[in-house]
């Protein structure tokens, strides 16, 4: 079971271009969401729209690093459907210079409490059918 | 008994389920042996216990006068199909940041 999102893009242009978008409200409307981000470190900003049309925020953030032109991260809760209990997760930028241009990384993860429960979910197939069986012994 | 319905992130938000499920990953096990566990009323364990078969985390069944709870995939498939709402999410976001940077440097 997967449990992060990895992404990995080539673009033409340089990292400092790259980062722009990545960065600048004004260019982040354009083809993320709407957002009031600033690039410091512990600033709160959101992201609007898109995810849904209601209108309110798509996800609450907070900016939890940055180095300029090589990496951006902030936290990322976003709501659930039913969206009284929101879950957190973080949204890692990593930008790569190549000769032809640059290799931008993309890393969302640490959906809240995914990670314990589902590292034992590999093994719970098994188990599973080991009780569906017992199950069965205890019925005949 | 009022069925309480939580989608899969409000269950899992939820320490104790978490616990839960993490002690019937291992086994299936009796609400009573389950309940053995944790600090709480035998009755807030059965309310946790009725959020996660409503939302398929797990399945219940008499055996005797025991009732065994065992973990069930439903509730983790919804949990996947929103990871992977968010990777189709983000794909389609960096396509749309390709575009507009194609178009910048087509445009220079």
């Amino acid at each position: 079971m997967r449990k992060e999102i990895k992404k990995t893009w080539q673009f033409s242009q340089s990292p400092q271009e790259v980062w722009e978008y990545l960065t600048r409200p004004e260019l982040l409307e354009q083809w993320l969401m709407k957002t009031n981000f600033q690039p410091i470190v512990g600033y709160k900003f959101y992201f609007i729209g898109n995810c849904d049309d209601s209108g309110k925020a798509a996800a609450q953030c907070e900016v939890l690093e940055i180095k300029p032109y090589t990496q951006l991260s902030y936290s990322w809760q976003a709501n659930s459907v039913y969206d009284s209990m929101p879950f957190n997760s973080k949204v890692v930028w990593t930008l790569i210079p190549k000769e032809n241009g640059t290799e931008l990384q993309l890393v969302h993860t640490g959906f809240t409490g995914l990670d314990d429960v589902i590292a034992h979910n590999d093994g719970w197939t098994r188990i599973g059918n080991n009780i569906a069986a017992f199950f069965n012994t205890v019925k005949q | 008994m009022t069925t309480q319905t939580l989608d899969a992130f409000q269950v899992i938000a939820d320490p104790s389920r978490r616990q839960m499920m993490q002690l019937l990953s291992k086994d299936s096990m009796t609400i009573n042996a389950l309940a053995e566990n944790f600090d709480m009323s035998r009755p807030a364990v059965s309310k946790h216990i009725r959020i996660m078969y409503n939302a398929g985390f797990i399945s219940i069944k008499d055996i005797g006068r025991e009732r065994y709870c065992t973990l069930k995939q439903d509730g983790f498939n919804e949990l996947q199909d929103f990871i992977n709402y968010f990777d189709k999410f983000w794909e389609n976001k960096l396509k749309k940041l390709e575009n507009l940077l194609n178009n910048k440097a087509k445009a220079k």
